[in-house]
Order: structure tokens, then sequence, then C-alpha cells
């Protein structure tokens, strides 16, 4: 197997404090190799993006280890945590969460204001991340101007074009109808095939799930063996 | 795109706001501006270069006591001093109370133009107006405001003295920075309606030089020390900062003002940010998401309000600017007010406050939105 770029150890979160407790994960443990497509799957409230979220740097777990590419998320401080999400990590929403006041091009080079790259050389990064998912000739629409699947595919190539390892999607067919839905997982999974990205996706659609190479059940914040029982 | 380009953009998304909120702030630094201005002027009465040479004695114990006329001899005798007059504020009305918000003095009128030499008349009229007992000289705003003409007689009823001189307009003076809403008569003419009782309300003397003025004030202050008459000798600007200081708590009053206007104005702009800001949460959270840190994000919230407050400054304080250079002042206000500069002063503190204001009100938000997390950004979009 592969060499984990995501290594897991008895990973627990807990909201709240004092009498009201909510333990959205417990006690967590769990290898994602590089290159791995991995579904997360589980009810509502099992913890499964509770989980992605922490893999993304994006909340912080209250207990247990969770070390991405050699490092521990949880111990970076807000600022490095971000230099380090842009760096790393790309991000796809349910809900897309384009920037409405700027073009699908704008929205994918984003993320590169904040590296040293010139103008030019953000012009052929977002070009082909949005060559990528097929929306070259979509640049200048905004958001509005976009279909639903389309928009999801400019938030992909907004995720693509720091050419991360490391690609988390929460849900990414949850407002998409069917055909925009497998034209998004197909893309996901030519990323995870073609390029190489580790891609994690967290999905309760078994039919999206089944694009993944592997698929990890969560319930009531535990992770589920393979014979549905506890670990 | 650029940093400031998606600022721009983000700034731009609610036009009407924009427009609104810029257009609150600008009227409020206008007002503002108006105020300071008028502040600004009781503080520090237009002067002139020749002001440094002159100095004004008055009785010790107010304006409303007179002196007798023999002190004039006394001063002009002391070194130093290059000529002197004598300055008695009439307060006269002219055809009603309404029009007569100027005042007149009776001075020696071939005295008057040489202690105030930036009044500028014509040779002829000069002559013409120290030759003959009831001429009169009058300030070229006055003589627009009243259509009056060279030749023209007027009469002013007494109000503080019992008389009422009738005067003809013998010439027009003007100058730079120098109020042009003044009528200067004879005070022989004065005496004369008064019968020869010898009462000045001032003095006013020009100094041969700027250094000669401590030791001449010091001097006629002296030299009539206990008299039924004692004076009180200072300089133009410290005169004028006295009769200022008359107006009591007006500084105060308009002062207030300000802070109100500044308050409010804070306020609508607090408001403002916070509600744009609160609209884009989740979309600072996707920021977050893809790599902005705290401290960047606080930048794009600053620079987005200062932005709107600094709009609102230029247009507020640059409005004032252009509006009080180009509009007749004297004439909107019906003579009440004889000059009104905004000056640079008073714009870089308009200008101030809105940076103040700019940086104040972006704080709120700023502080809101960087505590808040990126799970609990996305979490209120759904």
């Amino acid at each position: 197997m592969p060499e984990p770029i995501v290594q897991i150890r008895d990973l627990s979160k807990v909201y709240g404090r004092g009498e009201i407790e909510v333990r959205a994960l417990d006690h967590v443990s769990l290898d994602i190799a590089a290159g791995e497509f991995l579904a997360l799957m589980g009810p509502s409230g099992s913890g499964k993006s509770t989980l992605l979220h922490i893999i993304a740097g994006i909340d912080r777990p209250t207990g247990g280890q969770c070390i991405v590419q050699g490092t521990n998320v949880a111990e970076l401080s807000e600022t490095d945590l971000a230099d380090w999400r842009n760096a790393n990590v790309g991000f796809v929403f349910q809900t897309f969460n384009l920037i409405p006041v700027l073009t699908a091009f704008e929205n994918v080079e984003l993320p590169l204001l904040l590296t040293t790259l010139t103008a030019s050389e953000r012009r052929s990064h977002v070009e082909a991340a949005l060559e990528l998912v097929g929306l070259a000739d979509r640049m200048t629409h905004l958001p509005r101007q976009l279909s639903g699947g389309q928009e999801q595919r400019v938030a992909i190539a907004r995720a693509l074009v720091m050419d991360p390892t490391l690609l988390v999607a929460d849900e990414p067919t949850g407002n998409l109808d069917a055909h925009a839905a497998a034209d998004v997982l197909s893309l996901l999974q030519r990323l995870n095939q073609e390029a190489g990205k580790t891609v994690i996706l967290v999905t309760h659609d078994p039919k999206a799930a089944s694009y993944a190479r592997r698929t990890a059940h969560l319930e009531k914040g535990e992770l589920l063996n393979g014979d549905g029982t506890k670990h | 795109m650029t940093i400031p380009g998606f600022i721009l953009r983000n700034a731009l998304r609610n036009k009407r706001r924009l427009v609104l909120t810029v257009l609150s702030v600008a009227l409020s630094l206008f007002l503002f501006t108006t105020l300071q201005t008028a502040l600004h002027l009781m503080a520090h009465p237009p002067t002139t270069e020749e002001a440094a040479l002159r100095i004004a004695t008055r009785h010790r114990v107010s304006l409303a006591n007179v002196l007798p006329v023999k002190y004039q001899l006394r001063i002009e005798r002391l070194p130093g001093v290059k000529y002197c007059s004598k300055f008695t504020f009439f307060g006269g009305i002219y055809k009603d109370q309404s029009h007569s918000n100027f005042a007149q003095f009776a001075v020696d009128a071939d005295r008057i133009l040489r202690i105030f030499s930036e009044m500028i008349v014509p040779r002829q009229q000069e002559e013409a107006f120290v030759k003959e007992k009831t001429a009169c000289i009058v300030g070229a705003k006055l003589m627009e405001r009243f259509g009056w003409k060279i030749g023209d007689r007027i009469t002013f009823q007494g109000t503080i003295w019992g008389c009422d001189p009738e005067l003809t307009i013998r010439g027009v003076y003007h100058g730079q920075g120098i109020d042009e809403t003044l009528v200067f008569f004879h005070h022989d003419y004065f005496d004369e309606l008064m019968g020869d009782r010898g009462l000045v309300g001032t003095f006013w003397t020009k100094a041969e030089s700027a250094e000669a003025i401590p030791t001449l004030i010091d001097q006629i202050d002296a030299a009539f020390r206990n008299t039924d008459a004692e004076t009180k000798t200072e300089t133009e600007r410290a005169f004028q900062l006295e009769f200022i200081s008359m107006l009591g708590n007006v500084k105060l009053f308009i002062g207030s003002i300000s802070t109100v206007i500044v308050f409010t104005m804070l306020l609508v702009t607090a408001s403002t940010m916070s509600m744009a800001i609160r609209e884009r949460s989740r979309e600072m959270a996707i920021l977050k998401a893809v790599g902005f840190n705290g401290t960047q994000i606080f930048s794009l919230i600053l620079a987005e309000s200062f932005g709107l407050a600094m709009t609102g400054g230029l247009l507020g304080c640059f409005g004032a600017k252009l509006l009080f250079t180009h509009v007749d002042v004297y004439k909107l206000s019906h003579g009440n007010v004889p000059m009104f500069p905004v000056t640079t002063d008073v714009i870089a503190l308009g200008l101030l406050v809105a940076l103040g204001l700019g940086v104040v009100s972006s704080l709120a938000p700023a502080r809101a939105s960087i505590k808040t997390t990126v799970v609990e950004g996305l979490k209120e979009l759904d």
C-alpha cells in the first residue's frame, strides 16, 4: 500500500461544554493513501463532514491526531493553517460557494492572489484549470450566468488551481440534478485517476460513493468496519 | 484581478447602499467642515501682515467704557508710534433693524487708511473723504449689497450714542482678506454731534516695527495707570480673540454639534459595514478556506470601509471648499458672514475624521469575521 497521505489516530471532536456535549467524532483512526479516492459515508450527524473539515484544516479536533502530508494540522497556528490550506487543500462544497461579483476566471484566480505569481502566470494557471473542467469558454461568465453543474465545475477548478495534493468534496452533488452530478463525479474520478489527486468525498448517496475506490462508513461519530461493526 | 480590484468589486456589489452611505458620510463631513470653519474663524480671525503692527487701547474695565480723547496726544508722543487714530464703534441702524448687521466706526479720517493700509481706496476718493467732515468710506461688499453709489447719502440712527449721523459716501475700500462690510466716518463729526464731549471707544495705534509693540503696550498702559480711565492695550489679534470670547459658549455649542455629527457618521458607517460583512459571512469563510488569513481578511474589510469613508470625506470636505469658494457667502447670509474661507487645516481635519471613521467602523465587523471559523461561516448559508 502506498504511503498514507492522511494519518488519523484516535481522533475526537466534542461540541459544547458542560452538561450538553455532542460527540461528533469518537476516537476515529483512519489512514488515507496518496492517490486514493475515498468516500466517507454515513447518515446525517454521523460526523463525516466534521472528519473532512479536520482533515482539510478548517476545524480542529478536541483529541487525537490528524497528520496530513507529515503535518499535524491541529498544531498549526491560524495563520500557518491558512497558508497550509492554500498550498495543500482544494475545497469543493455542496453549495458551490463562488463569489457572486467575480467571473468564473476571477473566482478560480482567488487562491492565486495569495501567491507571488505574476498576472500572466496566474492567467495560465487559471486557464489550465478551467480547461481541465471543460469551462474554457465560460471564463467571463458570472456565477449567476452559469448552470449549477457549471458552477460546481468552476468550484472544482478553483480547488485545483493551486495544484493541491488533497481534494476534499463535501456533498458536491447535493444541489445538482442527476446528469450534472454524474459529470462532477466523473470529473473528480478523472482527477484522481489521471492527475493522481487524493480525493476525499463526503456523501450519503451510495451512487456517488460508487465513484470512489474505497468507502469508509461513519455512524454516531465512530468508524465502522467493512461488516458494519464498530472499530 | 488584483486585491484592490477585488475590494472595489465587493464595495460596488450593492450600489444603492453604497451611494446612500457615501452621500450620508459626505453630507455629514460637509456639515462638519462648515462648523469647523466657523470655529476656526472664531479661533483664528482673518489677519494680515499689517495687523502685526497694530495695537488697540481700550478702557481697562470693558469695551463699553469710554476713554478721554486727550489720551491720543500722549500715545502719539510715545517712541515707536507711527500713527494713532480714534476708533469708536457707532452701532447705528440703517433704515430698520434687518438692514443693520454691519458695523460703523467713527475714526480719524486722515490716519485710518495709514493704520489699516490693507484697505485700498483710490487716491481721489481718499482725498474727498478726508476733506469733507460728513463723508464716509464704505466696504465694497456693503456697497454692492445695498446698491449704493459714490455720492449717495446715508443716515444711521444711533442706538448706543444719542445722535444720527448723516453721511455722504465719498469712497469705497476693498482688499484681500479684510472685512469689506464696514463704514468709516469722521470722528470730528461724531464729536460735533455728541456735543464735543471728547469720548472715544478705543485708540488704534500703528507701531513703527513689530519689535516695538511689547514695549509700546507696556508704556501706554503705564501712562494711564492710576487715572480714572485706566487702559488695556493689546495686539490686534488678542483684541479680536477677546471680542470673540464675548460670544460665550458658541464655540462649545458648535464643538458639541460637530461631535454629534461625527458620532452619527460612525454609527451609520459601522452599521453599513456590519451589514455588508454579515451578508458576506459565507464568502469570508470561503476566503479563509482557500487560504486568506485573519490579517488579510481584516485588511480587505478595512480597505473597503476606509474607501467608503474617504470617498464620502473627500466629497464632503472638498464640496464645502468648492461651495464656499464659488458662492457669495456674504450675499447668501444676508450680510451676516463677510467671509468664510475653508482652510487647508479644516479640510485636513475633516479627512482625518473620515480616516478615523473608516478604521473604527471596520473594527467590529472585522473582529467578528476573524473570530468566525470557516465551519461556522459555511453553516450560515445552509
